[in-house]
């Protein structure tokens, strides 16, 4: 497979912020009440994510290795605070939903984790690549869990009903235990599956449970 | 020595080139997030004063201390509405610090007479599912059309004539209550509040653009 497609591969599913590496839990089990709330989250990180790899591997030559970490962190709460400011402006009522939640992208480890693992260590079309798939993994990981706890907690999906109105919604799915037990049971199912798909492919994937 | 002095040169300009950064996007932003969030306050005002009103109830506000509407007394800003030089109704917000969690924030509007027009809920943080209703449901229109003698102030359990949810009580009696007082300060002080004059410094200042 080419770099490219590996990169991506990798970033979706192999090495999953969420599912594998467990990274980003704080905005995970925070928005994702609903499928919507995911969605918005997931593309705002995805944004930030594609800017700051670009943007530290731009400068990880000039950068010194013992300034790296708050050189970076600058880097991420600037885009942060722009997508902010930008969202405020032009789409103030996605802004009215995560708006609490924007500020929370700085402190996502898993934006921190790519900037070290990979944007410092390649050139910048690679690391956009890289943000972009990381990004869109997280966003993956996002609606899978929203879209759960909104069906069982309020019997809705993207607002639309589908339960039907005999169902009767267990409410404890779209408080914050709710968040824990629905996310262990996607974990469990997706190591599952990886499990089950590397007896196949008889030699297993390395990059599992390999922090960065 | 000479390195630690070039390693902080170097965060200075990366401090310095995002600095400069945010503050280009800031001034491409201040203005439309002004106006988006003046166009919203407009918007929340149409929807609880009275019909009718063609003035701006945005620029013709006085600010208040009250403790029925705020807690402690904070200020409330009282938005106006007129039609020329009929005074048609006030819509401001209060404050119910005793929700189920945290404070739950409501714009009403009375019209002249105390008659509530419209209630509408800002901001709360009650429970999704149970107290969440009081903005998923049109239980907020219960409101509507109601003065301090038409109706008993007050839930069902409380002998009231306001409905409360199943397995949530304490949510809708935090807003009737605070809703009752709103109306009640807004009855004492109907006279004197259409009376005053806007401020005018900080009409002058959101003018601007």
């Amino acid at each position: 497979m080419s770099e490219t497609g590996t990169i991506i591969k990798n970033g979706l599913w192999d090495n999953n912020v969420i599912f594998v590496q467990l990274l980003g839990m704080c905005p995970l089990l925070g928005v994702s009440t609903n499928a919507i709330n995911g969605i918005g989250m997931g593309l705002a990180t995805t944004f930030v994510l594609v800017g700051s790899n670009i943007v530290v591997s731009w400068i990880r030559n000039f950068i010194p290795n013992d300034i790296r970490i708050p050189a970076y962190v600058i880097v991420i709460a600037s885009f942060v605070t722009m997508i902010d400011l930008l969202m405020n402006a032009f789409f103030i009522d996605l802004h009215h939903v995560l708006g609490i939640f924007i500020p929370l992208i700085v402190v996502n480890c898993a934006i921190l984790g790519r900037a070290e693992a990979f944007a410092c260590k390649n050139n910048a079309l690679a690391s956009a690549y890289d943000g972009l798939a990381t990004g869109l993994g997280f966003t993956l990981a996002l609606v899978i869990l929203g879209s759960v706890r909104e069906l069982l907690g309020s019997g809705k999906w993207f607002d639309m009903d589908v339960m039907g109105s005999s169902y009767h919604p267990a409410i404890g799915f779209i408080l914050p235990p709710g968040a824990f037990i629905v996310l262990g049971f996607i974990l469990m199912t997706v190591r599952w599956f990886n499990l089950k798909r590397a007896k196949q492919q008889v030699s297993p994937p390395s990059s599992h449970c390999a922090l960065p | 020595m000479s390195d630690l002095f070039r390693m902080g040169l170097i965060l200075m300009v990366v401090g310095a080139v995002a600095t400069a950064m945010l503050a280009g996007t800031d001034a491409v932003t201040s203005g439309p997030i002004a106006e988006a969030k003046r166009q919203e306050l407009l918007k929340a005002l149409r929807q609880v004063l009275p019909e009718g009103f063609d003035n701006e109830p945005d620029r013709d506000f006085i600010v208040v201390n009250d403790k029925r509407l705020e807690k402690q007394g904070a200020p409330t800003t009282i938005y106006r509405g007129r039609k020329g030089a009929t005074n048609l109704g006030a819509a401001y917000t209060v404050v119910a610090p005793d929700g189920y969690s945290g404070d739950i924030t409501i714009m009403m509007g009375v019209a002249t007479g105390g008659t509530i027009t419209s209630i509408q809920v800002l901001s709360h943080k009650e429970t999704p599912g149970l107290g969440d209703k009081i903005v998923t449901t049109r239980w907020p229109d219960a409101f509507k059309g109601k003065t301090l003698n038409n109706i008993k102030w007050g839930v069902k359990k409380d002998s009231g004539d306001f409905d409360q949810f199943a397995g949530a009580t304490i949510t809708p009696r935090a807003i009737v209550g605070a809703v009752k007082r709103g109306l009640e300060y807004f009855v004492e002080n109907e006279k004197t509040l259409f009376a005053q004059a806007a401020p005018v410094e900080k009409v002058a200042k959101e003018v601007k653009p």
